[in-house]
């Protein structure tokens, strides 16, 4: 096996543990892990296939993981805002509990 | 390549204690371990710098704000999560495996493999400053901006507004 598909198959089933916890979990700051995980897996696609795609890559693949880290940084410290501010209101993060619109 | 076939297996060992862990600290902390070893693969395929950027920023940044997000608030009711294991698993895995089926479909087409029996050279960090900085300064400073907003959008969330807290739902 090349490291390409292997880097692949990670970065897939990486994702889809990061979509399960967002959809399985009920607390809001651990469905924000699933999110990072799954922004990693998308990192990590970029990076293997700047490494092992066709050999006249540019930078395209680290310069997209770049950009992508930082909006993750920033993803992270708004999402966690919001949580702590519901917090306050509710006392709880369960994210079950986040029905006031519900008619 | 050996190094790919130790760390792949970690990776996912842990990713899947972050996604399975009932109790949310440990959870984070697991993640912090994906985190750093998705790093330290980084940094064995050759791209070192975006391992070192993803130890600083995940492990030093991210990892540490979701921990002291789980230290302010209260731990929530484990008990209840474990109770809707069952239900959340099936609803989980009927909507994820379909996915991870047409991810590891689509990967399997046409990858450009036989050009890449040999990696291409390793990161160069001056040509991706060069790169960073002289064409795609918009999108640098469009971070910048960003971030700002973040920084400032942040703090009036968390900033403390004398609501009331709400009396628990009666139901």
């Amino acid at each position: 096996m090349t490291p390409l598909p292997l880097l692949l198959t990670l970065s897939a089933l990486l994702f889809v543990l990061g979509l399960f916890a967002v959809l399985s979990r009920r607390n809001a700051i651990l469905v924000l892990v699933g999110i990072e995980l799954m922004l990693n897996a998308a990192n990590l696609n970029f990076i293997a296939f700047w490494r092992y795609g066709p050999q006249d890559a540019d930078l395209t693949g680290p310069l997209f993981v770049l950009f992508s880290i930082a909006i993750a940084a920033a993803e992270a410290a708004v999402g966690l805002a919001i949580i702590l501010m519901n917090f306050r209101r509710t006392r709880s993060t369960d994210l079950n509990r986040l029905d006031s619109l519900h008619g | 390549m050996i190094p790919l076939l130790i760390l792949s297996p970690l990776i996912l060992l842990a990713a899947l204690g972050a996604v399975w862990k009932a109790r949310p600290v440990h959870a984070a902390l697991l993640l912090a371990l994906t985190l750093a070893l998705v790093a330290v693969l980084y940094l064995t395929i050759g791209a070192e710098f975006i391992g070192l950027i993803q130890f600083m920023v995940y492990i030093g940044g991210v990892a540490i704000l979701i921990v002291f997000a789980l230290l302010i608030t209260r731990p929530g009711d484990e008990a209840a999560e474990l109770d809707r294991r069952p239900r959340s698993l099936g609803v989980g895995l009927a909507c994820v495996l379909p996915v991870l089926g047409l991810l590891l479909f689509a990967f399997s087409k046409d990858l450009p493999t036989s050009s890449a029996v040999e990696a291409n050279p390793a990161l160069p960090v001056q040509a991706l400053g060069r790169e960073l900085f002289e064409n795609s300064v918009p999108a640098v400073l469009a971070v910048g901006v960003l971030l700002t907003a973040v920084l400032i959008g942040a703090a009036l969330f968390a900033r403390e507004t004398g609501d009331k807290p709400e009396p628990p739902a009666s139901r």
